[in-house]
């Protein structure tokens, strides 16, 4: 018996160590394609998701090689939702005034720092939630209609 | 002071992976292992051969451990070892295997009498990877332990 509606859920947990992340990426990216995204968004995921579990090593466990990273997945009708979870030794703060990719690359600023502004890109909603309490929990949406950037077509009158 | 000698615990890693019980889902724990295998340096052939026993063995604990009951998990935990990867299922247990069927070798006259077909599972894996063991886990359900020897 087939239902329209459905959930879907998996959970992965990895070592807080470089390397790990291209497993999670490949368990997602699995995960993504088999609930119906097409391979350009999985593409797209997997970068947006290598970014956010580096993030959780590098910055939120601060490269402590006996913490973990836990990764969420649910899926609906709707969106897919992927959260990253990390044990929070550093919590994430955002920056007063980001730079943007243009002005790092111009040189006013260190060319670090720009994962979040990438995933920003790739991604159809991504963030920290701001309650969290216990680490840091960011998370990434993907709408299956998701709006493709319209580009006003020419008028021939 | 106890006599204990400080034993020097192989240096491993633990991923672990917790899937619904629908069908479909072997692929992501397959693909999962193949991606760490062949980042450990598993030949081709030796990530494909893990691959189907993965398969198999999530397969199994989808259908008969947790008879397709979705909100059952069946968890999938990769260790990495320096010489070895270690794959263990293991199910919630709706149904346990019975331990007589994990040694034998099927006859194909009886398997294909079946309406199914099914029934090669269990001597596929054995034939896939190094060492399986078929145990049951503390919280009572199937857990298949299945390792792979990284030969250098």
């Amino acid at each position: 018996m087939k239902t329209t509606y459905y959930s879907a859920s998996m959970e992965l947990s990895i070592p807080s160590e470089l390397g790990y992340e291209v497993i999670a990426r490949d368990a997602v990216a699995a995960f993504a394609l088999r609930m119906g995204f097409t391979h350009e968004r999985v593409e797209d995921l997997k970068t947006a998701l290598s970014e956010a579990c580096i993030n959780a090593i590098e910055h939120g466990n601060m490269l402590a090689p006996n913490l973990r990273v836990n990764v969420a997945c649910m899926c609906d009708n709707d969106r897919l939702l992927v959260e990253i979870h990390d044990q929070g030794l550093k919590h994430h703060t955002p920056a007063q005034m980001p730079l943007s990719m243009a002005d790092k690359l111009a040189g006013l600023g260190s060319m670090r720092g720009m994962g979040l502004l990438l995933i920003g890109q790739l991604m159809d909603e991504a963030g920290f939630d701001p309650n969290s309490q216990d680490g840091n929990r960011f998370h990434l949406t993907l709408y299956r209609q998701h709006t493709v950037e319209h580009v006003p077509s020419q008028r021939t009158e | 002071m106890s006599n204990n000698k400080s034993e020097t615990k192989p240096l491993e890693k633990i991923i672990e992976l917790r899937l619904p019980s629908r069908l479909g889902y072997e692929r992501v724990a397959m693909d999962t292992a193949s991606s760490l295998a062949r980042r450990m340096g598993f030949q081709g052939d030796r990530v494909d051969a893990l691959k189907t026993a993965v398969s198999e063995a999530v397969t199994n604990a989808i259908e008969h451990g947790n008879q397709h009951d979705a909100a059952m998990k069946v968890v999938v935990l990769l260790t990495v070892r320096d010489d070895e990867l270690i794959v263990s299922v293991a199910d919630q247990g709706r149904q346990l295997l019975d331990q007589n069927n994990v040694t034998r070798t099927p006859h194909i006259e009886d398997i294909l009498d079946k309406s199914d077909k099914g029934g090669w599972g269990i001597w596929l894996i054995r034939e896939l990877v190094d060492e399986v063991e078929f145990t049951t886990a503390p919280t009572g359900g199937n857990q298949v332990r299945m390792v792979i020897h990284l030969e250098r």
